[in-house]
């Protein structure tokens, strides 16, 4: 019984899942189990018969045969359908304890009749046995997220899900309208510049060719230079060259504003939590400079216990709106990976803004 | 000048080829990964292999690594890193290996055929081509800085094309100026950041970028 009850739920409902068939659907283990027991209460009840069918001892057989049978088909029943336990306070151990509850309640019900009544002895293993399967369901109950705290849980996932589908579309849009304003309409220009060079050089008018030659080099120089900005935006190469400390040093190097930066990380992170700590950190140096005209910035980043927490303060006026497009970007980017951000940035400055990102060891 | 070519891809590759012979430089292999690169700078022993850095098969650095590997096999090998983006944390690692001439370019450069020939000469003899981007990048870091502040802006010109690893005499042609006169200009910044004279030009731009990069 004990090896059956610890044997993981999963396996077993991995087992159910397939056609069972046999005997009431329970599968071929059970018919067999069920069929033999039969054949042999058959036998029994036979010889009992043969030997002048005195006081009717087969019972005793019997009783012990159905226990086995009804334990068996219990667990059948359970492999089969994991609905029945797997919901919130009911797991797969409680609930083959309540089904051998009642299997040994009904046995010693049984035994008590066959041994002639008199008073009812079975309720005491019953309340004892109760008794053990309510410690037992405590114990799930307080231990165990209630159904609410689950079904918040879901909430909250399916929300975070959707913000990351839609900022995903969103920043494909970007992406799209950013090629075809700036890249693909730089070198239809320069194609256009090409052609003509090539009819003033047909024409024999070399210098107006040359001047359209090095029309053509500036606008490949300005698609090559869109193209490299648009794909820094997408996924910096440094980041996933250097990792995040020289990613974000880039950064800071690049900003108009005084940056310090500080990084304390004993190993990479994963690089989907690396990528949004670059973002956070890219963003709010955007903002610092652009919205909320600080003078210095202050990035830290560093793990606490099992999370990523990436910080960083301004000293400009404040204000920031967390439901501008920037920072709800962010928020999303944050979310998909379980992770929290708070803006504090009270009117009149300071600005913090903190990002913890899960990041298992 | 001798060269090997590391790009992956063909069509850059062949651009490069044709580019380079048109401009009398011997290209000796082209190949499209790091360990073709190290083969045939060890086979060829060329002045100088121009490679770029992302090549096959991580695509991250792995061109700026197996340049360095094969400087380490042929001693003396100019290196010339052309990329589609510069980042002066990999400009400081090229720099501090100073197993001969070294280069930093973005592959725009490329588009100004007769600059980056000479450029690419430049390093083969040993000298040094950083990109004015990478060397962009070191001024902004520096900007709350005093010594900086204190060069008059035509200085902070001459200082820039230093950094690039230019001579004299090539800050006197892209400033319009006499070799005279950026004589000058280099003396008056040198004295202002308190860096020593130097003889050789690379000495020069590898104390200008220390100085940079503090």
């Amino acid at each position: 019984m004990l090896s059956t009850t610890e044997s993981s739920p999963e396996v077993l409902a991995t087992e159910g899942r397939r056609p069972a068939g046999g005997l009431w659907g329970l599968g071929q283990g059970f018919t067999v189990h069920a069929w033999s027991s039969t054949l042999a209460a058959v036998a029994i009840v036979l010889i009992w018969a043969a030997s002048g069918a005195g006081d009717f001892w087969p019972v005793w057989v019997i009783l012990p045969l159905l226990l086995a049978l009804a334990i068996h088909g219990w667990l059948r029943v359970l492999n089969l359908h994991p609905s029945i336990w797997r919901r919130p306070h009911v797991t797969f151990a409680l609930a083959v304890e309540a089904g051998v509850w009642v299997s040994l309640l009904l046995f010693n019900t049984g035994i008590w009749g066959a041994g002639g009544g008199g008073s009812f002895w079975p309720v005491w293993p019953a309340i004892g046995l109760g008794v053990a399967i309510a410690i037992h369901a405590s114990v799930i109950f307080f231990t165990e997220p209630s159904t609410q705290e689950l079904s918040e849980r879901i909430d909250v996932l399916t929300s975070t899900r959707a913000g990351a589908v839609d900022a995903e579309e969103d920043k494909l849009r970007r992406i799209e309208r950013d090629l075809h304003d700036g890249a693909q309409a730089r070198l239809v220009a320069l194609g256009m510049s090409l052609g003509m060079a090539e009819q003033k050089l047909a024409d024999a008018e070399p210098t107006a060719a040359q001047e359209l030659l090095a029309e053509a080099r500036v606008g490949a120089e300005q698609a090559l230079r869109e193209l490299r900005d648009l794909a820094r935006g997408i996924h910096p190469p440094v980041l996933a060259d250097r990792g995040l400390e020289a990613a974000v040093r880039s950064l800071a190097d690049l900003s108009p504003l005084r940056v310090d930066v500080s990084v304390e990380l004993d190993r990479r992170p994963p690089a989907a939590v690396e990528s949004a700590a670059y973002f956070v950190s890219a963003e709010s140096l955007a903002n610092a400079a652009k919205h909320a005209q600080a003078q210095r910035v202050e990035i830290r980043i560093g793990r606490r216990g099992d999370k990523l927490r990436v910080e960083i303060a301004d000293d400009g006026r404040g204000g920031a709106n967390p439901a501008g497009s920037g920072l709800r970007g962010l928020r999303r980017r944050v979310e998909a990976l379980d992770g929290t951000l708070l803006i504090d940035s009270p009117p009149g400055g300071p600005t913090l803004l903190r990002a913890e990102l899960p990041c298992a060891q | 000048m001798r060269a090997v070519i590391a790009e992956d891809l063909t069509l850059l590759r062949e651009g490069l080829t044709r580019l380079l012979r048109e401009n009398d430089c011997e290209v000796l292999a082209a190949v499209g990964d790091g360990e073709a690169l190290v083969r045939a700078v060890v086979e060829h022993e060329p002045d100088i292999a121009i490679v770029d850095i992302r090549l096959p098969p991580d695509f991250r650095d792995e061109g700026l690594r197996a340049a360095l590997r094969a400087r380490e096999r042929v001693p003396g090998t100019a290196i010339l890193i052309v990329s589609q983006y510069v980042e002066h944390a990999y400009a400081s690692e090229l720099l501090a290996d100073r197993g001969g001439g070294v280069g930093y370019l973005l592959k725009d450069r490329i588009m100004h055929v007769t600059e980056f020939v000479e450029a690419a000469r430049r390093v083969a003899a040993g000298g040094t081509a950083l990109d004015p981007e990478v060397v962009s990048q070191l001024f902004s870091r520096r900007r709350e800085d005093g010594p900086l502040e204190r060069l008059t802006p035509r200085e902070r010109e001459v200082l820039a094309l230093m950094a690039e690893g230019r001579s004299n005499a090539g800050i006197a042609e892209v400033l319009v100026l006499s070799v005279g006169a950026v004589e000058k200009h280099v003396q008056s910044i040198l004295g202002k950041l308190d860096l020593a004279q130097s003889s050789s030009d690379h000495r020069r731009v590898l104390a200008v970028l220390t100085y940079l990069q503090q």
